[in-house]
């Protein structure tokens, strides 16, 4: 709760936010600068507060003392106070007008009282020690007497106790502990604005009005200050233009604040209220008259404002930047004002851009942690100062602004004017700051969809900082305000572009993808950092897969060679390229590439945290625990929600191409003894059904892809496909893509072919003969289709079987092996084993082989011998050929697609 | 049949004299309006010295019989110049006939030194002789130019800027002069250093299309040339690499090479993965029937695209030579395949899938089982052929697996004992020192 609330009223609505923000101050005052001290000491301070603080100090310690009943101490406390009194009281005559300050009166109440009972207490009082009883004596006479001075001041007291006493407490120990705990700017201004004021304004926001006033005092700035901060997170609507309410306030407007935020009190509310009231003629008037002082303070009444005199006076202005007592927030409103002021002389729009952008940094300024996010208001009249700021630049041709422009060649007099300053990283991080709002809210609420509205405000503004680089601006600064725009283009979905490849739409229309090709393609050319052509490029992957346009961006993906070297990229980058890959598998997917698909996602799923892959949240940690520095950085890389991509559709995709692959590849390798696992994650899936012993009717996506891929096994396509395609299916994955019936039927038919393909193999040792046609029936295919399935089969050896054209039917030949047989293949499989990893082994360590496994692998080179001695010597050519062929495709990049994809998937390892 | 013609693609990456033969070609073919096409013969015409040629075209577009005054005027233009690079030039030239006789036009250097000493040669003369070579070629005198540029080949030291030129040059004037076992040197030499040479990136991949392209012409025409085109095409890749991201369209010519040449079947299996891979960007008759019979396996499909190749090789002025060739060598394959998954087929079928009629189909059958070529017998009485084919049995199925192990495992224990020898060798050596 703050503290600074000296009324307390508005503290329980609107404390959390501030209260972050003190500790941010003490915490910052904490780190920075070791001459802390003297900074404080240097401070000039009024008489009346020097001897405030020493009153304040003193009650403290007497409440202290009274805390633990130490009634000696107490007494030479009182005595030090009423001598302190003594000393302010010529102070407090002239400042309050002779009226004793209102906390100073509560103190002797309470002592009063605190006496009182101790001396009431009979029974206590016998058990005091002796010192203690002789000084309890002497404070209660003295209190006694002293206290004949305030009778009056004391009854009106009593009449009207302060609500919240704490508070006040808490206040005045601020007050008093302010010079060394890190005085925060709120007192700072008050300060300020003390000495600003001329003396003959006693009115002004000195404390000299009564006691009473006191509280007030303290909360005028407090409201000035909490306002613009915290209403406008409360409700935004309200929030119009940040500068207006800096400048002049009208109680009108106050007015209605106060009504709002009075909703949110829970208790004292009339009480309040009628505070509130009381106080705010005086408040206004203080603040205004502020404002009215502050002018003068710019420039001098009457001097002739212009160019130089207005650079100087934000020259001043910004020289006080990044020290430790500047308060930001009045920077950024002198920066304001100041603007105004050359508005009004017409000082050129050179100036305007330069002020306008130290308003900009001066607003970055302000939050001064880079891992949170700045404050909604804060980043919305950044917004509208960035977009200002680049319709005078566009608006001008002849102001350049660039880094490039040293301090000392800036010229503002004349055309061509030349100001120092790049827009591109205030635009950059702009975005950024964008982002790390978005992240900070929760994805399902209103508030993320109410912000993200603000997405087409930042895309705006990129558009125009990219319209002023392509006048102005080097290829490297356009690059990356390129890259920026491609970031915000890229995981968007345009149907315009699907409907014109239909031809729906006119060929001229423009679409996301000629706009990324565009952006793309100049990245290509001029880029000389390695890094943005890299994310251009896998963002132009990313974004051609969304469209549907496979082969444009396997080509991409292919001739980028970016499987090689994604390991040296840095973590943002390789969550790009995961990005990209998923996309590309659904992609892949969707074009009815099942291999493809599913060589893109395996990566992905296989380690079984697509989601961390992906930055789309933290999955808890079982080995070890991230520390809190680590869990930040992995935050800091998480996607926003609305650019994540769907995991369960994701997960089921890979999971029913794998079906798709794996279950036919299972029936013609039954009693393979090399047979492989194609994809682990969906075997895991199949066993963990197979070890339940009661099955029920499939609930998530993942059991009805298990369920199918059963139905499978035995051929049963109607009961796959209806697993697999359903209502519950639909609406949890198929309707998510954007031609869901083309998918669904796609499905369909490869479900039919490789139930077919897998009753084959299965149920082929029971027939000797098969009729086409009644396969065809069977699968609701066409004979034709059937016919070219089966002599693919044949053709590659899978099936041993002929055609019989005559009577259209498949005639087996295959003949079951004897035991001898199949134990003599199985023996076979093994050598052949043993030779590829032989040669494997020595492929691998060609360099230092000899140093290490000579004796070991004499072993195994006579047992080849053996072997071959067996074999006979039929050195035949198939394998040997057949390996050549393998060798010279692997140059060809295209042929290389399946070595290129198994890629190894980035993990985001922690650095 | 004007969608399958390449010939305006093909055109792009030819010399403007290669693609005469081309456009005349297209003349005898009557796809294109003849009058278009004669116009742009002559407008390409206009941009060379082939005066002569000029006139022709004019004549066959029935224009003016006269001689406009622009050409009168360029013709003695063109003469003069003519005369006057031969000048330039006959004193070296001259000193080259003496020389030839010698010994020393065995190797260029002894060459060089000797034109140096004797004749006062300089690198003015090398560039003139250059620049004759262009203009005659130019002219359309292609077999002088040949001998001007054999000599700039032979003088020029290959850093010279103008040795790529020459290169060219002389593969373009070797073609035209239909003298193919030159230009087959001349295309090896110059595949030689553009490989070798230092390009940038794209500047090499510009440099292999256009030669992919040139190399088409001498590959058909050339009798080894159909090995060589595979060899050159589909496996070397930084070529197929180039046929795949700029001229896909290439991929005709080799699936063509590919079907036509019996002795390289297993080619076939890399071709039709890469006409699969590049299906979408390019795909005609050809690829398609590859595709039809060895992906999809359906005959009825290739049949009908066998019949669309017959048409697409007819018009098209690279392969219009090999077409009973391809048909014959399509049949053949349509026919095997057949026979690799059928067990008993009706001759009226295969006839019909052999776009044949039945008793030519069943002459055709005889003749391969006479030849050894096929295992069948043919069932007269039904009418239908049936396939000896015996079932793999377990013996062989072992022996197939198994019968490749000696090989690599002996290549793996001579690999390991080389590198014994070497190790051993290199321990000794280091002793040596001490």
């Amino acid at each position: 709760m703050s503290r600074f609330f000296a009324n307390g009223s508005d503290s329980e609505s609107e404390s959390s936010e501030e209260e972050v923000q003190a500790t941010n101050f003490n915490k910052a005052s904490a780190f920075q600068f070791s001459d802390d001290e003297e900074e404080v000491k240097r401070v000039v301070r009024s008489t009346k507060e020097k001897r405030y603080e020493n009153l304040t100090s003193i009650i403290k310690t007497i409440r202290n003392h009274k805390k633990i009943k130490d009634i000696p101490n107490t007494l030479t406390s009182f005595e030090d106070l009423t001598r302190a009194y003594q000393k302010a009281l010529p102070v407090i005559s002239k400042e309050e007008n002779g009226i004793t300050p209102r906390f100073y009166i509560r103190c002797l109440a309470e002592l009063e009282d605190f006496i009182n009972e101790v001396w009431e207490d009979r029974e206590g009082r016998k058990n005091l020690s002796k010192n203690n009883s002789k000084s309890l004596g002497t404070l209660r006479q003295k209190v006694r007497k002293y206290i004949k001075d305030f009778e009056d001041d004391l009854s009106r007291f009593r009449e009207a106790p302060d609500q919240e006493s704490e508070a006040e407490d808490e206040v005045a120990a601020q007050d008093s502990d302010g010079g060394d705990a890190g005085d925060d700017s709120d007192v700072g201004v008050k300060r300020e604005a003390t000495e600003a004021a001329p003396k003959a304004a006693k009115s002004a926001p000195v404390k000299a009005a009564p006691a009473d006033d006191d509280d007030s005092d303290d909360s005028i700035d407090w409201d000035s200050d909490s306002e613009s901060e915290t209403e406008s997170s409360d409700d935004e609507n309200q929030y119009q233009n940040m500068r207006e309410r800096f400048l002049k306030r009208t109680t009108e407007k106050e007015d209605k604040d106060d009504d709002k935020r009075k909703d949110k009190r829970k208790e004292q509310k009339v009480k309040i209220r009628k505070r509130a009231e009381d106080d705010e003629d005086g408040e206004w008037e203080t603040v205004v008259k502020g404002h009215v002082v502050e002018k003068p303070k710019m420039f001098e009444k009457d001097a002739e404002i212009d160019v130089p005199l207005v650079l100087a006076k934000l020259l001043e202005i910004m020289s006080a930047r990044g020290k430790k007592r500047t308060d930001r927030r009045l920077q950024i409103d002198l920066l304001f004002e100041l603007r105004d002021i050359s508005d009004q002389h017409n000082l050129g729009t050179a100036v305007s851009v330069k002020i306008h952008f130290n308003i900009i940094s001066a607003i970055f300024d302000y939050n001064q942690k880079i891992s949170e996010p700045m404050k909604l208001e804060h980043w919305a009249l950044l917004l509208e100062v960035m977009q200002s700021m680049m319709k005078l630049l566009l608006a001008n041709a002849d102001i350049n602004m660039s880094e490039s422009v040293a301090e000392e060649h800036e010229e503002y007099a004349a055309a061509p004017f030349f100001v120092r300053g790049c827009p591109l990283a205030a635009v950059e991080r702009l975005d950024d700051e964008f982002t790390k709002l978005l992240k900070e809210c929760d994805p399902h609420s209103n508030d993320y969809v109410s912000r993200l509205k603000d997405e087409v405000n930042v895309v705006k503004t990129i558009e125009l900082v990219l319209q002023y680089f392509e006048r102005s601006g080097t290829n490297n600064e356009r690059c990356r305000i390129y890259l920026r725009k491609i970031e915000h283009l890229y995981y968007k979905f345009d149907p315009e572009v699907l409907k014109k490849k239909r031809g729906e739409v006119p060929a001229t229309t423009g679409t996301s993808v000629e706009v990324m090709d565009k952006l793309c393609k100049f990245i290509y050319a001029k880029d000389d950092t390695d890094r943005i052509r890299t994310r251009a490029i896998l963002a132009h992957i990313y974004h051609h897969a969304m469209h549907d346009n496979w082969f444009q961006a396997r080509d991409l993906v292919l001739m980028s060679h970016l499987q090689d070297n994604i390991d040296a990229a840095d973590p943002a980058t390789r969550i790009l390229y995961n990005r990209m890959m998923a996309n590309l598998g659904l992609c892949a997917f969707r074009q009815e590439n099942v291999k493809d698909a599913h060589h893109c996602l395996v990566d992905l799923m296989v380690t079984g945290k697509p989601k961390e892959l992906l930055a789309q949240g933290l999955l808890p940690q079982r080995q070890h625990e991230r520390s809190a520095e680590q869990e930040k950085i992995e935050k800091q890389r998480q996607m926003p929600f609305h650019m994540h991509i769907n995991l369960e559709l994701l997960e089921c995709v890979y999971l029913v191409s794998a079906m798709l692959l794996e279950i036919p590849y299972i029936a013609a390798h039954e009693f393979d003894a090399r047979r492989r696992m194609i994809s682990k994650t969906f075997y895991q899936q199949l066993r963990s059904s197979e070890r339940q012993s009661l099955v029920g009717p499939p609930e998530s996506m993942r059991e009805h892809v298990v369920a199918a891929a059963k139905a499978m096994r035995c051929g049963n396509w109607q009961a796959c496909a209806n697993f697999i395609v359903n209502k519950k299916m639909n609406t949890k994955v198929w309707d998510l893509f954007y031609e869901s019936d083309r998918v669904r039927e796609m499905l369909t038919k490869f479900i039919k072919e490789e139930s077919l393909r897998t009753y084959l193999f299965t149920y082929s040792n029971v027939y000797t003969s098969i009729s086409i046609p009644s396969l065809a029936q069977m699968y609701e295919l066409p004979v034709q289709k059937v016919h070219s399935i089966i002599s693919k089969m044949i053709i590659n050896e899978e099936l041993m079987a002929s055609l019989d054209d005559p009577s259209e039917t498949v005639v087996m030949h295959r003949s079951e092996p004897s035991r001898l047989q199949a134990l003599a293949m199985q023996f076979v499989d093994k050598v052949t084993n043993l030779v590829d990893v032989n040669e494997k082994v020595f492929d691998m360590k060609q360099g230092n082989f000899f140093q290490r496994g000579n004796m070991g692998n004499r072993g195994d080179r006579g047992y080849n011998r053996n072997q071959n001695n067996q074999g006979g010597n039929w050195a035949g050519q198939r394998r040997g050929s057949g390996n050549r062929n393998r060798n010279q495709q692997r140059g060809h990049h295209k042929n290389q697609q399946q070595q290129h994809q198994q890629q190894q998937v980035q993990t985001i390892d922690e650095e | 049949m004007a969608q399958f013609d390449l010939t305006r693609i093909n055109c792009q990456y030819l010399d403007r004299h290669l693609t005469f033969p081309l456009l005349e070609f297209l003349c005898g073919k009557e796809i294109y309006n003849q009058q278009e096409l004669l116009e742009y013969i002559l407008e390409t015409v206009n941009k060379t010295n082939m005066i002569d040629y000029t006139m022709d075209t004019r004549k066959r577009l029935n224009l003016s019989q006269e001689m406009p005054e622009e050409l009168v005027q360029r013709k003695a233009e063109v003469l003069a110049t003519l005369k006057q690079l031969q000048n330039e030039v006959a004193p070296i030239m001259k000193a080259t006939d003496i020389l030839k006789n010698g010994e020393s036009m065995k190797d260029s250097k002894t060459f060089v030194n000797a034109l140096q000493k004797d004749y006062n040669f300089k690198l003015e003369h090398l560039e003139s002789a250059y620049k004759l070579a262009k203009y005659l070629y130019e002219c359309g005198n292609y077999q002088e130019s040949t001998s001007y540029l054999y000599f700039c080949l032979i003088v020029m030291s290959p850093n010279d800027k103008n040795y790529l030129n020459v290169l060219w040059g002389k593969l373009a004037a070797e073609i035209l002069t239909l003298n193919w076992n030159t230009a087959l040197e001349d295309l090896t030499r110059l595949r030689d250093y553009i490989d070798s040479a230092n390009f940038s990136t794209i500047q090499a991949l510009q440099q292999r299309t256009w030669l992919i392209h040139w190399s088409v012409l001498v590959f058909f025409n050339h009798p080894k040339g159909r090995d060589l085109i595979i060899e050159m095409f589909l496996y070397k890749p930084l070529y197929l690499n180039a046929i795949q991201t700029m001229c896909p369209h290439i991929m005709r010519y080799l699936a063509t090479a590919v079907v036509i040449n019996r002795t390289r079947r297993n080619a076939l299996k890399d071709l039709i993965k890469v006409i699969q891979q590049e299906s979408y960007t390019y795909r005609d008759p050809i690829t398609e029937f590859l595709e039809c019979l060895y992906v999809n396996f359906d005959f009825e499909g290739a049949r009908l695209k066998l019949h669309e190749c017959q048409t697409v090789i007819l018009n098209d002025f690279f392969i219009v030579a090999c077409l009973n060739e391809f048909v014959e060598d399509a049949r053949l394959m349509i026919f095997e395949t057949f026979c690799r998954i059928h067990q008993c087929i009706t001759i009226s079928m295969l006839a019909d899938k052999l776009n044949m009629k039945p008793n030519e189909a069943e002459c055709w059958i005889v003749n391969l089982i006479r030849n050894a070529r096929l295992n069948a017998k043919i069932d007269s009485k039904l009418g239908h052929v049936v396939m000896g084919t015996q079932p793999l049995s377990p013996y062989q199925q072992l022996v197939e697996k198994i019968d490749s192990l000696s090989m690599r495992s002996e290549h793996l224990a001579g690999l390991i004992e080389r590198k014994s020898k070497q190790k051993n060798q290199e321990s000794i050596d280091s002793w040596k020192y001490y």
